[in-house]
């Protein structure tokens, strides 16, 4: 590989970015396993147009760009997902490991979320992006990116609040 | 610092699921595999055939090139007839007029004098001497031509003038 030139070896690189690349993929798919094809496939062709992995908004642009790809080609078992979603919680594969009960109100509180806030919140907690990466990878400005990671916060934090 | 901060220690201990041991399997599979998606394969029209652009540009360049030479060749005939064109025998009577350059030499070609006032003026006795003199005073109008035999260039110069002339009156 042509990045193999620039000291990076693409597992290294993989397994330092994958449990975060598959979380931001989560919020477009519902179960693991379409995760990882996304995230396989945005890899791929990442480390193919020999980008310099330092380059984090793009890595994540480019498994935005394939999950959209992903529902728009697929929208058939997309409905399905959506509608088995909708059905049954159970069908729903979990996106963390979860402990006790706090992080399970938390990763549904998560799941709550609008979507646009929900991967800045991905983004920046999971993968430490800064606003400035989180905005070029979403194609808003770092201003934007901040207000909806607070406003993220700000939701999170009162659907956690004891009714 | 901000009113967050206990939420997003709570967050950052979520850990997000490892991936599966298949996906670097597949993933050195996929990056083992030959590139397919860069063999995009155009239109023949669009294809560009670099060895009959640079035919084109070399043809184009040596065209122009006997272009200009041809160009420099009619500039230095146009010249060499000019300078052997055949020099008036006359000599030049206008060279300060003209310029000194040989190909300005202008040579007189015609002049005329036309009288349109003749007027006899008397008799007179002019610087007091005895002998009575006829004045006659001439109004004409004058015109001189040059011609350059090189250029066909022509000078002309028209001017009025007028002439007195005295003439002695002898007693019979």
């Amino acid at each position: 590989m042509d990045n193999v030139a620039i000291n990076e070896n693409w597992k290294d690189c993989f397994s330092r970015f994958a449990p975060g690349l598959l979380l931001f993929a989560r919020q477009w798919v519902r179960s693991q396993a379409d995760a990882e094809d996304i995230v396989q496939d945005a890899f791929v062709k990442f480390w193919r147009r020999n980008h310099r992995i330092d380059n984090r908004a793009l890595l994540y642009a480019t498994v935005r760009s394939v999950a959209l790809d992903f529902i728009r080609s697929d929208s058939r078992r997309a409905r399905r997902e959506m509608v088995a979603f909708s059905e049954t919680e159970e069908a729903v594969d979990p996106q963390f490991e979860l402990g006790d009960e706090t992080q399970r109100a938390l990763a549904m509180a998560l799941d709550d979320l609008p979507r646009d806030q929900r991967e800045v919140l991905v983004m920046k907690i999971w993968n430490d992006l800064t606003f400035a990466e989180i905005g070029t990878a979403l194609g808003i400005s770092q201003n934007t990116a901040a207000s909806r990671y607070r406003y993220a916060l700000a939701g999170l934090k009162k659907s956690l609040q004891p009714q | 610092m901000n009113d967050f901060a206990e939420l997003e220690d709570e967050l950052k201990k979520l850990r997000p699921l490892q991936p599966s041991a298949s996906l670097s399997e597949r993933l050195e599979q996929a990056l083992s595999e030959p590139f397919a998606e860069e063999k995009i394969i155009r239109p023949e029209k669009f294809r560009l055939n670099w060895v009959s652009i640079g035919f084109g540009l070399a043809a184009a360049a040596v065209f122009l090139l006997f272009a200009r030479v041809s160009m420099e060749r009619k500039q230095e005939q146009g010249e060499k007839t000019a300078q052997v064109s055949p020099v008036p025998k006359n000599k030049p009577a206008l060279r300060g007029v003209a310029g000194s350059a040989s190909s300005n030499r202008f040579i007189p070609a015609d002049a005329t004098q036309v009288v349109y006032n003749k007027r006899d003026e008397g008799l007179h006795f002019s610087g007091g001497s005895e002998q009575p003199l006829r004045r006659l005073r001439y109004q004409t109008h004058q015109t001189l031509r040059w011609n350059n035999p090189a250029t066909g260039a022509s000078l002309r110069v028209s001017y009025p003038s007028e002439e007195v002339l005295l003439i002695p009156i002898s007693g019979q």
